[in-house]
């Protein structure tokens, strides 16, 4: 029991922080009011300083836990910068002038009911909390409640997100197929439970590789058909084919910071989920392929994710809905990663171990996707009656770097690091995915992934085009897209820009590629190792000392 | 810089002790990483500041435009950085002169690119920003850096008509074509010179396409540009396949395996190897050397201001080629066949006969010396192919001096005669006041130029032309040199006799440079007159160069003249040219050689010691000149041809010439025979023509068809999917709650299909 706590002080910060900010919101103080945010960046902060004491719980993934709580400590700061300002900003205002003017008539007292603020961050940590349990998750049952704690409450964080029609309705959507996705999984688990007789993930790694050894050599068809069903499942939290029909509905529907938010943390989750899973069968004994069918599904899904997230961003014309798509087909990118696993024995380096790609790759989408996320949540429309909107279409953007240059850059800064584009940061996360596909084999699947990429320019190239050929809006007729009052949000952007640029410097990259792959350090050594060490010696602050790249072959 | 001197002269000392010699256990061991460690210490890492102070004057340069420092300041900070830059490229050569043959520094500045791959042994790329000092390295600098400081001081009084933000943009790109040849030459590894490649590219770029509301000079830059592309994916294939064989890019590392044969597992090489390396990087070198097939871009090159050409397109860049050979001559030789070589030498022959012809039948004296340029290149190649590395670096060399020469004068005559380039138009120029030094220097570059005996040229021509005839099988090669040496003597002399002595006439081109007062244009009908002494184009009076200009010239005149000291040094290893070759890795002993009988052994003799063994076993494969010695009675052979030039040119061009437009050649183009092949040669032999219709051509016509494409399918397609929601868009809405259902009904068809899948693919 004792142990247990101790693989969970983030999370646990995280909780706490949770409970405070929740009595904070309701204060009928705004000044107090106005600490949610900062007690949450607090949090947060915590809970990544609290990450470096995790120990390896995963014996097939000593480093999973450590690497992907410190990421989503540090990705979830920019997140908390991008989602400040979200909600009850209209209701603050209103109560800042005394009531006065929409409905209100002098002196208004604050409601504790109209407001919504406490709530929304406190879900906010919630999520996160989810998403750290899951990096460190060794059982089925654990695996199954810490990915619902990261889905619930994004649920109800799209729903009041903008407090219109559209998000409820997209609240909506979201839940009832989230759940149809949640079942599906957790049929799945209950499957693989069948087929092995345990939850434990190193319980199930065993019984199927015993499945395996036996003569015959084949893992029983329950446990098979499980896995295969969870895979899909979980499909539905990375937004995979056949589970991505929500995706663009949704991220439109949403406010800009959420679905900035809905872009990395349940995809952060769904993808440390499938690496637990798929590290439980296991990438062959000498670190091929994955078990067949499970591989072929894995395969197909990644082909058409790719492809149909981009053929379905390349002819949309809402910017929310190029980018809910073209999560999609980050998505499939990211599953060549999974499929290509952790290279050879003897620890995968930069271009070889797929796990370390993925690991590395969300810390780049994560970051970047904040980035284009927060640009558009910086500005909004305004209608001709006057009413403001969230902006939407491509034609939005138009002119931007010479409207509001430092704006206008990060976004284009944002997608060309989608795209890939050296030398930014996307770049060299794409890198280690091809060289990781083609390590291990998957030659049909690279070429995919290239064409791909290719195809992703059409629609990246159209956003940049816009925000820089164009000529500006500013000083011809009416103005229609001005900034918003939420004020920390353009500080997303504009960290996550100079992130783009920063970690593609080489010691930089080096170090966070360092702690990729550590956290990827699957079969490095015997599992044992992992054990008999409860910190890992692979504190990346400790290996960012000497500033040194990784070491060529350790 | 009396650090900067401590540090290197220090090192000269424990240069040997520290140089990366590249046969040593150590580096051939450990490749790349062994070498860094021991250079690391070992090499001065003020050898960097020879490339990096061209980069900071170019960036001082590009400073003064914004900052409004008018005047003459960019030149001055161009000549000043390019001499610093040459006294360290002096010390660096004291430096690398103490080395033995076959040993290397190399300066280490920091890792510029590393990229793990896997733990292999090819797993790992590297390149570093370093350099790699050898006597090759340290030749090519000498001149790149000491003539780039005096064509700066010359441009600065040539190019003064356009002080001002022009001036600044000119020394800008001067400045950043010196940085990059200078990465190109002293890199320690294949991507460094890649990177300096397309560096020098993109400073020709710039600077052809300087005078850029003209036309012509667009159009030429451009094509400049293009057709060097072809070469340099050749070059890049090279340095991939290089990398995929042997596991490096880094000379230090790469040069053993080389010279052992051994790839980067160490296993022996592929057959393929020795062929596809070579025929990849002889690909680049003909781009930018302007050999046969991409030699076009070169005449059009000349579109430029004079000092670009002089120092671009004549001394330095279109050596490069020359010096990618020279430097991985190892790399030619792995075949036993060596028949790219056989390709080099063929195409580098062919090469200088055809543009010679072309040469002969122009007007533009500038495009006369820019054909003379592709043609001394293809000198420079054959020697390489004829396996005399010696002879191509020592043309090279004195190419780069009397070359030069020639270009600066036919560049005052354009500046003093108002663009006048025409040789019709221009007639005496050496009698006319102020024009001595001009004159006598043009005489001292034709000579070298034509081979006249006892000049550089003389000397450095009868190397390569001797070795074509003593090479097996290359005598062709010889007999088409020797060739070209007579028609170069004449067209050389053609422009001397109608331009500088004769009659004094000249009428004034079309550009003024808008200083002189008057202006050309008012003149041209004054064109026709038969000038008398002294009595020219009405009111034109020609602006006679300054100090700048002269002293420049003159200076390299005199150099020119003292580069044939040069052949009279170490005559056991064929004069100082000789021994910095052959300490270098383009060291390869020639058939019949003094020094050396190793060809049958091409890996062994890279950095053999025995240099001194006895070439008489081989002495029966060599050929003769008709019987004798080719290197003796060279000598007297191509002094006879080019005299035989020389006097043709007099009596065609010389002798009894009344007026600018008229000479003895003028009755023989009466005859219908000769007019003809004198208007294929004057056309250029129709390359051009056949180029557009061949390539330019086709390729026009089917982007306007892709254009085409673009337009009506692809755009067509997404506009009718972007419209296709305005179309249903009011149905759909109504239907809004239904999308959820539809949905989760694909949604879980998807979930049946896959568990589908995974039944059938179980069972």
């Amino acid at each position: 029991m004792i142990e247990k706590i101790q693989a969970l002080w983030p999370e646990i910060a995280l909780f706490v922080t949770a409970c405070v900010v929740m009595v904070i919101g309701l204060s009928p103080s705004a000044a107090v009011r106005r600490l949610c945010g900062v007690v949450t960046g607090l949090g947060l902060l915590a809970a990544g300083a609290l990450a470096y004491t995790t120990p390896a719980v995963n014996p097939a993934l000593p480093g999973l836990a450590l690497y992907g709580k410190a990421m989503v400590a540090g990705i979830g700061l920019v997140l908390l910068l991008l989602a400040s300002g979200t909600v009850d900003r209209e209701y603050e205002s209103f109560l800042a002038r005394g009531g006065e003017g929409a409905g209100g008539q002098g002196r208004a007292e604050y409601e504790p009911l109209r407001s919504t603020k406490g709530e929304f961050y406190a879900f906010f940590l919630f999520s996160l909390t989810g998403l750290m349990l899951t990096a460190g998750a060794t059982d089925l049952v654990w695996l199954f409640l810490a990915l619902e704690l990261t889905s619930l409450p994004t649920y109800v964080m799209v729903t009041i997100s903008s407090g219109r029609d559209r998000s409820m309705e997209a609240g909506v959507k979201y839940f009832f197929l989230g759940a149809m996705g949640a079942a599906t999984f957790l049929y799945g688990f209950a499957m693989l439970y069948g087929g092995t007789g345990t939850t434990s993930l190193g319980g199930i790694a065993n019984a199927l590789a015993a499945q395996r050894a036996a003569p015959g050599g084949q893992i029983n068809p329950i446990a098979m058909l499980g896995l295969v069903l969870s895979v899909v499942g979980i499909g539905f939290k990375i937004a995979a084919v056949p589970m991505h029909f929500y995706t663009a509905d949704v991220y439109q529907g949403a406010s800009p910071s959420v679905a900035g938010f809905l872009a990395f943390v349940p995809k952060a989750a769904g993808f440390f989920a499938l690496l637990s899973l798929c590290a439980a069968v296991g990438w062959g004994p000498t670190g091929d392929t994955l078990a067949e069918p499970l591989r072929s599904v894995l395969w197909v899904m990644a082909a058409l994710t790719m492809t149909v997230g981009n053929a379905l961003a390349v002819v949309q014309t809402s910017l929310r809905r190029v980018l809910a798509y073209s999560s999609v087909a980050h998505s499939g990118y990211m599953l060549v990663g999974v499929i290509a696993g952790p290279g050879p024995a003897g620890g995968g380096t930069l271009m070889t171990s797929g796990v370390a790609a993925v690991l590395f790759y969300l810390l780049a989408y994560g970051l970047t996707n904040a980035g284009s996320f927060a640009v558009l949540g910086c500005l909004e429309r305004v209608r001709p009656d006057g009413q403001a909107e969230e902006l939407d279409s491509i034609e939005d953007v138009r002119g931007l770097c010479q409207d509001r240059p430092l704006l206008g850059w990060a976004l284009v800064l944002s997608v060309m690091s989608l795209l890939g584009l050296p030398p930014l940061l996307g770049f060299f996360a794409k890198l280690p995915l091809f060289g990781a596909g083609l390590n291990a084999g998957e030659y049909a699947l690279v070429v995919v992934l290239a064409l791909n990429s290719a195809v992703a320019a059409f629609y990246y190239l159209r956003v940049a085009a816009a925000a820089v050929l164009e000529p500006g809006q500013v000083g011809r007729g009416p103005v229609s897209v001005r900034p918003t009052t939420a004020r920390w949000r353009p500080m997303a952007a504009f960290v996550s820009a100079a992130g783009v640029v920063a970690l593609a410097i080489y010691p930089v990259t080096g170090w966070a590629l360092f702690g990729a792959r550590q956290g990827a350090d699957a079969r490095s050594e015997p599992a044992q190792r992992a054990a008999a060490e409860p910190a890992l010696p692979s504190d990346p602050h400790a290996a960012s000392v000497g500033a040194t790249p990784p070491a060529p072959a350790e | 810089m009396l650090a900067t001197m401590g540090l290197i002269t220090g090192t000269a000392a424990g240069g040997a002790a520290l140089a990366a010699a590249p046969g040593a256990e150590a580096l051939a061991g450990a490749g790349g990483v062994a070498g860094v460690s021991v250079s690391a210490h070992g090499a001065p890492l003020a050898v960097l500041a020879i490339a990096l102070l061209p980069l900071l004057g170019a960036a001082l340069c590009a400073l003064t435009a914004p900052l409004r420092l008018g005047g003459k300041l960019p030149a001055w900070i161009t000549v000043g950085g390019l001499a610093a830059a040459f006294g360290l490229t002096v010390l660096m050569h004291s430096g690398v002169s103490g080395l033995a043959a076959g040993e290397a520094l190399v300066a280490h500045g920091y890792e510029w690119i590393a990229f793990q791959s896997g733990a292999g042994p090819g797993d790992r790329f590297v390149a570093p920003f370093g350099f790699y000092l050898d006597s090759l390295t340290s030749l090519w600098m000498l001149f790149v850096t000491g003539l780039g400081c005096l064509i700066a001081l010359y441009a600065s009084e040539y190019m003064e008509h356009d002080v001002g933000l022009g001036y600044a943009r000119f020394f800008v790109a001067f400045n950043l074509f010196v940085f990059s040849m200078a990465c190109l030459v002293m890199a320690d590894n294949l991507l460094l010179l890649f990177l300096g490649w397309e560096g020098v590219g993109l400073c020709s770029y710039l600077l052809i396409g300087y005078f850029y509301k003209k036309p012509e000079a667009v159009a030429a830059a451009k094509k400049a540009f293009i057709v060097n592309r072809v070469g340099d994916f050749g070059l890049l294939l090279g340095i991939l396949t290089i990398f995929g064989v042997f596991g490096t890019v880094e000379y230090a590392a790469l040069f053993p395996k080389l010279a052992a044969g051994r790839d980067a597992l160490g296993e022996p090489l592929a057959a393929w190897v020795g062929w596809v390396v070579p025929l990849l990087l002889v690909c680049g070198a003909f781009g930018k050397s302007a050999q046969l097939f991409f030699y076009v871009w070169l005449p059009d090159a000349m579109e430029g201001p004079t000092p670009v050409s002089a120092l671009i397109h004549a001394a330095t860049m279109v050596t490069a080629g020359v010096y990618l050979i020279a430097r991985m001559f190892p790399a030619f030789t792995l075949d036993e066949q060596q028949w790219v070589l056989g390709l080099v030498a063929a195409s580098g022959a062919v090469t200088a006969l055809w543009s010679a012809t072309i040469a002969m039948a122009q007007h533009d004296i500038k495009r006369i010396m820019g054909y003379s340029t592709i043609s001394q290149l293809g000198y420079m190649f054959a020697g390489l192919g004829v396996l005399t590395t010696t002879g191509a670096a020592f043309h090279v060399f004195t190419h780069a001096f009397f070359k030069a020469t020639l270009f600066l004068c036919c560049g005052a005559v354009m500046h003093g005669f108002a663009g006048q380039l025409d040789l019709r138009r221009l007639s005496g120029v050496w009698w006319v006041k102020g024009w001595g030094i001009i004159g006598a220097a043009m005489l001292v570059g034709c000579l070298n130029l034509a081979g006249f005996p006892f000049t550089a040229g003389f000397f450095s021509k009868d190397t390569i032309l001797a070795q074509a005839f003593v090479t097996p099988g290359a005598a062709w090669v010889g007999w088409v040199l020797l060739l070209t040496a007579g028609l170069t003597a004449y067209y050389t002399f053609r422009v001397f006799f109608r331009v500088f002595v004769g009659p004094v006439e000249y009428h004034p081109g079309q550009d003024d440079h808008g200083h002189q007062g008057d202006d050309g244009h008012a003149h041209s009908s004054q064109h026709g007159h038969a000038g008398g002494h002294g009595h020219a184009s009405g009111q034109f009076h020609p602006h006679a160069p300054r100090w700048a200009i002269n002293s420049v010239v003159g200076a390299l005149a005199v150099l020119s003249i003292a580069a044939a000291a040069t052949y009279f040094v170490y005559p056991q290893e064929h004069g100082w040219v000789g021994k910095m070759v052959g300490h270098s890795t383009a060291a390869f002993a020639a058939p019949g050689e003094h020094h050396s009988g190793a060809h049958a052994d091409p890996h062994s003799d890279a950095h053999s010691t025995d240099l001194r063994s006895n070439g008489a076993a081989h002495a029966a494969a060599l050929g003769t000149f008709l019987g004798f010695d080719p290197h003796a009675v060279m000598y007297y052979v191509s002094a006879l041809v080019g005299a035989v030039g020389i006097g043709v040119a007099y009596l065609l061009h010389g002798a009894g010439r009344r007026t600018a437009a008229t000479a003895g050649a003028d009755g023989l183009l009466r005859n219908p025979l000769v007019a003809l092949v004198h208007r294929g040669a004057h056309r250029k032999w129709y390359v051009d023509e056949v180029y557009h219709a061949l390539i330019t051509l086709p390729l026009w016509v089917l982007g306007h068809v892709l254009h085409l494409v673009d337009r009506l399918l692809v755009d067509g397609l997404v506009n009718a999917v972007g419209a296709a929601p305005k179309l249903t868009g009011g149905r759909l809405r109504v239907q809004q709650s239904g999308v959820l259902n539809g949905y989760a009904v694909a949604m879980a068809g998807g979930i049946a299909l896959v568990v589908l899948l995974v039944v059938f693919m179980t069972n």
